[in-house]
């Protein structure tokens, strides 16, 4: 499903190499979770994969679906079922979050050639996911993340992906400045949408919330490059010692 | 001198009025008032009479027209139950009710600013309404603009009373441009209250200019809200007084351009002169290609006018580099209890929300489109009546749209 092959990015404002030289492979169904150290690189990692601007591709390639990722739209990659939960949802003053979700699903309903909701089966749609992650009415009516908690932000993120129903999710640290009722919410909506042919690539600090959604995969990036792969127990053991184990790693890695 | 056809009153008005009228500071580069506007607005004539209206408002409450001024003339389009007079008759009448208003707050308009134009209208009216309202109105009451071919640089004159406890609101569409400059006076009583949304001028490629004065008295209430739409040299200047105690206003003012050298120049100036009144100014302009957008905002607080509470914001969204907005806000505060605000910004899109709407698949120019709709939407909010306020939001969405799809 995505394949990122010796991935190495640098910020546009500044001459700085971010991502390393990052290598990823994941397939249909499969769980993969990232931790790291702040400043590591991994909400960079998303923005690329997202297709945020402000960044320059030094090097490598992402392959999505076979084809070319980085050369793809933003809007054209969101239609391709790439979709991203903002570690810091932004809010949107002005746009109502009804009209911006009708919207998207309908911009990519468009772009892949399928035919729009209607207003009547969209609002049924939306109305029966924000009941299931406990988002009020009241919130739905309001702008965009206006006026939102952190934790609700969060859980909008999540209301995005089960409407949007995209292929590859990424998740950037959704489970921060969630409480545990939220978390476990948002993680019965993560796997009750999870399936055979959807990926997930779950960014977090904690080993908790792999609890709840199970990986099939841990890495550990330090320093812009994935220095150690495991299963859920790599989780645990860097709960137990941090990183400091990993971070000899990533400089004998130069 | 005499005129023909008209009053005593109003001939000795004009004498007073031509000779005062030449120490008014003309309008020039050198003019504070003037320095970054379009002198085309006193200079250029050349009219392309092409008939434009707002067609696209057509089959909404705001395209019925009760009363249309065509060129030069006045034609009531509905029964109604009060009068409306063609401010040649009123001139020319001994008796008319309008001998104690005319004139009277053009006059006073010219202590602050300097307002030649203003007073060149006093001395040439041809054409105008004037009524007196004595009775709320359930219906807004629509005034459409035509342009007759055959006349051009027309001054226009209007004439607005509402008495004590009375409720109104005026809608203006379309377009006139055989009348280059407006006056129109208005005279609020206690409690009294006008919504006026002036809705001109879209796609003007001649010079206007339009002055609205108020005198507000106690606990009346006036609500302005402008647009701007491709207007190529359009000047906007209204002036109100605050007379007694209670008062609210609200001046909101959408501009969009995004033709070359087109410009909206608007001007306002809110004078405090009694406590505990409040006055809200929101301007939005988005501006592209080449166009200028300026907004000289005033606030003047009389040592008299405690418990002032004024606030003005001026925000455009630049989506060109070469596009340009000139803000001038400006505080004359005398009194010491007053809350006063005033805040400018000029921007272009924000990259974060643009980025977040298209990462869920929003397609571009829709995602441009629905941030310059979310940008103007603080200034829409200041429309009162729901119904309007959807119309016109609705009206603004296509205007938009095509905006980012031309
Ligand atoms: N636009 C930017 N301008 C300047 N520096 C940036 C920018 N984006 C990222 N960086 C820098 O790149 C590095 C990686 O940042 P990134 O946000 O990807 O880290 P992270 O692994 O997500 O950290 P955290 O765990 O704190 O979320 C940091 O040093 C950060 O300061
Ligand atoms: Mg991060």
């Amino acid at each position: 499903m995505l394949k990122i092959d010796d991935l190495r990015v640098s910020l546009e404002e500044e001459e700085k190499q971010i991502i390393k030289g990052l290598s990823l492979s994941i397939n249909p169904g499969e769980v993969h979770a990232i931790m790291g150290p702040n400043g590591s690189g991994k909400s960079t990692l998303s923005s690329v994969l997202a297709g945020k601007d402000g960044y320059i591709v030094d090097s490598g390639t992402v392959k999505y679906d076979g084809s070319d990722l980085l050369e793809t739209e933003v809007e054209k990659r969101a239609a391709l079922g790439v979709f991203m939960a903002f570690q810091y949802p932004i809010e949107i003053p002005g746009v109502g979050n009804m009209n911006f979700l009708r919207t998207a699903l309908n911009s990519q309903r468009k772009t892949r050639g399928q035919e729009e909701l209607n207003a009547a089966d969209f609002l049924k749609l939306v109305r029966s996911i924000a009941k299931d992650l406990e988002i009020s009415d009241e919130m739905m009516k309001r702008p965009v993340n206006v006026g939102a908690s952190g934790g609700e932000k969060k859980r909008n993120e999540i209301l995005q992906m089960c409407l949007l129903e995209p292929k590859f999710v990424i998740l950037d640290e959704t489970d921060s400045g969630l409480d545990v009722d939220a978390m476990k919410l948002v993680s019965k909506g993560v796997n009750s949408f999870s399936s055979s042919s959807r990926s997930f690539l779950v960014i977090t600090h904690y080993q908790r919330l792999l609890n709840y959604i199970v990986p099939d995969f841990v890495h550990i990036m330090v320093d812009g490059r994935i220095v150690k792969t495991g299963d859920k127990s790599l989780a645990l053991h860097v709960e137990e010692t941090g990183y400091k184990n990993f971070l000899q790693l990533g400089k004998e890695k130069h | 001198m005499n005129y023909v056809n008209t009053s005593d009153w109003y001939n000795s008005l004009r004498r007073e009025f031509e000779i005062s009228g030449l120490g008014i500071e003309k309008v020039s580069r050198r003019s504070e008032y003037w320095r970054k506007s379009n002198l085309d607005i006193v200079s250029d004539f050349s009219q392309d009479n092409s008939q434009i209206d707002l067609t696209n408002l057509k089959g909404t409450s705001l395209h019925e027209p009760d009363l249309i001024v065509h060129g030069d003339i006045l034609e009531s389009v509905t029964e109604r139950n009060y009068q409306v007079l063609n401010i040649m008759d009123v001139i020319a009448d001994e008796k008319s009710f309008a001998k104690d208003f005319f004139g009277r707050l053009e006059k006073k308009s010219q202590n602050i600013v300097p307002r030649p134009l203003a007073r060149d209208n006093t001395l040439n009216p041809k054409v105008g309404y004037v009524f007196s309202l004595s009775d709320s109105f359930n219906k807004p009451l629509v005034i459409h603009n035509k342009t007759d071919t055959s006349v051009s640089g027309s001054f226009q004159r209007n004439l607005i009373v509402i008495k004590e406890d009375v409720e109104a609101t005026i809608i203006e569409t379309g377009n006139n441009l055989s009348v280059f400059n407006e006056v129109t006076e208005i005279y609020l009583e206690k409690n009294a209250k006008l919504n006026y949304l002036d809705l001109t001028g879209e796609n003007n490629v001649s010079p206007k200019i339009a002055h609205k004065f108020c005198d507000m008295a106690e606990n009346s209430s006036f609500n302005h809200f402008g647009l701007r739409l491709n207007t190529k040299a359009t000047r906007s200047e209204i002036e109100l007084h605050l007379n007694g105690k209670g008062i609210s206003t609200s001046i909101a003012n959408v501009c969009i351009l995004n033709k070359k050298h087109h410009y909206s120049d608007e001007n306002v100036l809110i004078n405090h002169n009694a406590p505990e009144c409040k006055s809200r100014q929101v301007f939005k302009s988005i501006i592209e290609n080449d166009s200028t957008s300026i907004v000289r905002g005033k606030i003047y607080v009389a040592s008299e006018a405690q418990k002032t509470d004024g606030y003005q914001s001026s925000r455009s969204l630049l989506l060109s580099e070469n596009s340009k907005f000139f803000c001038k806000p400006e505080l004359e505060i005398y009194a010491d209890d007053v809350i006063c605000s005033h805040g400018s910004t000029s921007s272009s899109l924000d990259r974060e929300s643009l980025f977040y709407l298209l990462s869920r698949g929003v397609h571009k120019n829709k995602a441009k489109e629905m941030l310059a709709v979310a940008f103007i939407s603080e200034a829409l909010e200041e429309i009162e009546d729901e119904s309007i306020k959807s119309a016109l939001s609705n009206y603004l969405d296509v205007w938009i749209s095509s905006f980012f799809h031309e």
